[in-house]
């Protein structure tokens, strides 16, 4: 990386930081849970984007990673320890399904991943003696990460913040890695990477489990800013939201996944607070965006990107936006 | 358990099995010929149930609304494929956004117009009666779905075996292009399938509207269980939807009883276990992984 291009990346992270101040406390809470919500739909971005794997489950780890903060919370004070075990869990549940799922591609793993996000949500609404069932639970630990208890807006605000800029920088060096681009290459053929030597599913399998890490930590930071969960985590509507969000924000990209989360956190607040139907109007959006999605938010975002990095990054969001139309429909034929 | 309450069980689950059939046999074909993962199959459930129970309160009685139900579910489906599905044929992404939308739409129209308290269908006072089936007095309605249940699933596998429109269909699911090319209009075929898959799905909401209530958010449930069915029997086929819909209703049922705290994990269970030996389902064709 160029100096200048440091530069770029310190301002934008200054930027980033100030945002409290012109923020009300009620934005400065929306603001939390956007980078909460954002850092989730990266994960979920990470394994449709670049590896190809579009699923329907991937509440399930948000949501596994939330139940650990409130459970292990009852026992255990340490934010390090329960974030950790928050990673660990959604972990070893995705590495776990992935080595089941993995195999399947398409249609099929959108459906079995679904089927699967469900299971979970039904072993968690039916645990009701340690989960409190459909009720949900409070959550009674508090962030502290050594130096005092974290109970204001502000100081939530940037304990998500560096946990976002920690995850997209993390997700930036891993895509440009060697093995980011092994990834990749499986996602444009995985034939020839196969014929290559390259185990392919286990490199599918590797970023699957990343991603279900990752989606883990944003479900316990969720766990801290909510003070209570429920069932409704887990609930493919859920997943299917959070996939919407990285559609609407931008396939193959990073930050397109991020910006389509504080699209949708945002406006589901704005509208909420005068109208209930919210679901109408959303289903709605869903629509428009298919029918003219061309001139949609996709294709805005997209120029909006090329124009604040016009160099380096403008080629993966253009062939994101030409592969937008064909995705992954020549799985089956 | 006597061996009376555990037929009543049974035969409960096959009942249940019948009602998921309907809804997988249409999901379950237009995934193998269209390729589409119909998000939006529940809602044709839920608007079949809701516009009958309209019709029943008019006055209609039971089987007028049943047909009228099915009708006019036939006429959103195809008109969901002319105008909507069309466009999205073959972009992954964009059949989710579009289905997943159009499921949130309805779910939310109907909210609207009926409100969000769980109504019930009442059964039809021509079948309103217990019938003793040897083991156990079982309710006659219930028979009933199980008969038709059956008779649909011998009808659709002698279509598919027997007959020009299945010979389409099951040339459809092994290869698009090639249909094509042999001068099928396939796009009459694709509004066709679609229709009568939400046909389908518009009658197994209407006759589980007695049986399993009607509430917002059955849509989704319904999707999720018929999806699994999907999975378990492999694609495209009629006869893979029936045997994994028994399969899962049975299950199901039986696990609400045996295993109460595992009640809705069990289907998933047994997704995996078949998944884990039959990568394509049971009565997959083997070209998908």
């Amino acid at each position: 990386m160029k100096a200048s291009a440091y530069g770029k990346h310190i301002g934008c992270i200054a930027l980033f930081l100030l945002c409290p101040f012109i923020l009300t406390s009620y934005g400065v809470k929306l603001a939390s849970e956007v980078l909460i919500m954002a850092i989730f739909v990266m994960s979920l971005g990470l394994i449709i984007g670049f590896a190809g794997l579009v699923s329907l489950g991937h509440a399930a780890f948000f949501g596994l990673g939330a139940y650990a903060v409130a459970l292990l919370g009852n026992h255990w004070e340490n934010t390090y320890l329960l974030l950790i075990s928050a990673l660990v869990i959604s972990g070893l549940a995705a590495f776990l399904s992935g080595l089941l799922f993995i195999r399947s591609s398409g249609a099929y793993f959108l459906m079995i991943t679904l089927a699967f996000g469900q299971m979970i949500y039904a072993i968690v609404y039916k645990l009701e003696d340690l989960t409190g069932g459909a009720d949900g639970m409070a959550v009674v630990a508090s962030p502290n990460l050594g130096a005092g208890p974290i109970d204001s807006r502000l100081g939530f605000f940037y304990l998500t913040a560096v946990a976002f800029l920690i995850s997209y920088y993390f997700l930036r060096l891993l895509i440009a890695s060697p093995f980011g681009k092994s990834v990749r290459g499986i996602k444009e053929n995985e034939s020839r990477m196969t014929a290559l030597g390259y185990q392919t599913r286990t490199y599918k399998l590797a970023v699957y489990t990343i991603s279900g890490m990752l989606a883990g930590v944003a479900g316990a930071l969720y766990a801290y800013f909510n003070q209570y969960v429920s069932p409704d985590l887990l609930y493919w509507m859920f997943s299917g939201q959070a996939l919407i969000m990285v559609i609407v924000g931008g396939v193959g990209t990073l930050v397109g996944p991020a910006i389509g989360a504080g699209f949708f956190v945002v406006l589901q607040n704005y509208i909420s607070s005068f109208t209930d139907r919210w679901p109408l109007i959303m289903g709605l959006i869903f629509v428009l965006i298919v029918l003219f999605g061309k001139g949609g938010i996709m294709q805005i975002a997209a120029l909006l990107w090329q124009r604040f990095r016009p160099q380096r990054n403008s080629k993966p969001a253009q062939q994101a936006m030409a592969k937008e139309g064909n995705g992954i429909e020549s799985v089956k034929s | 358990m006597t061996t009376s309450t555990l037929a009543m069980h049974i035969l409960n689950g096959l009942a249940y099995g019948m009602l998921l059939f309907m809804i997988a046999a249409g999901l379950s074909i237009i995934f193998g010929l269209m390729n589409i993962v119909n998000l939006a199959h529940g809602t044709f459930y839920l608007v079949g149930v809701y516009v009958a129970y309209t019709f029943v309160q008019q006055g209609t009685g039971f089987w007028p609304a049943l047909l009228l139900a099915i009708v006019i579910v036939a006429a959103l489906g195809m008109v969901m494929e002319k105008v909507l599905m069309e466009r999205v044929y073959g972009k992954e992404l964009e059949q989710v956004l579009l289905t997943f939308g159009l499921s949130f739409i309805f779910a939310d129209v109907v909210k609207w117009i009926w409100g969000s308290s769980p109504l019930t269908l009442p059964v039809p006072s021509a079948l309103d009666f217990s019938l003793n089936v040897g083991l156990t007095e079982f309710p006659a309605y219930r028979i009933f779905v199980i008969g038709i249940g059956c008779l649909l699933a011998a009808g659709l596998w002698y279509m598919e075996n027997k007959t020009r429109i299945g010979a389409i269909i099951r040339a459809g699911v092994d290869d698009r292009e090639m249909l094509a090319a042999l001068g099928i209009n396939i796009k009459i075929v694709f509004t066709a399938i679609f229709a009568v898959g939400a046909a389908l799905a518009g009658l197994s909401g209407v006759l589980g509207g007695p049986i399993m209530g009607m509430y917002v958010g059955i849509d989704s449930e319904i999707l999720v269980s018929s999806l699994v069915i999907v999975v378990v029997g492999g694609l495209g086929t009629w006869k893979g939807a029936f045997i994994g819909a028994i399969l899962i209703g049975l299950t199901d049922t039986l696990g609400r009883v045996w295993f109460p705290s595992l009640t809705m994990a069990m289907i998933f269970v047994i997704m995996i276990m078949v998944l884990l030996i039959r990568p394509n389902g049971l009565f997959g064709r083997g070209a998908q992984a």
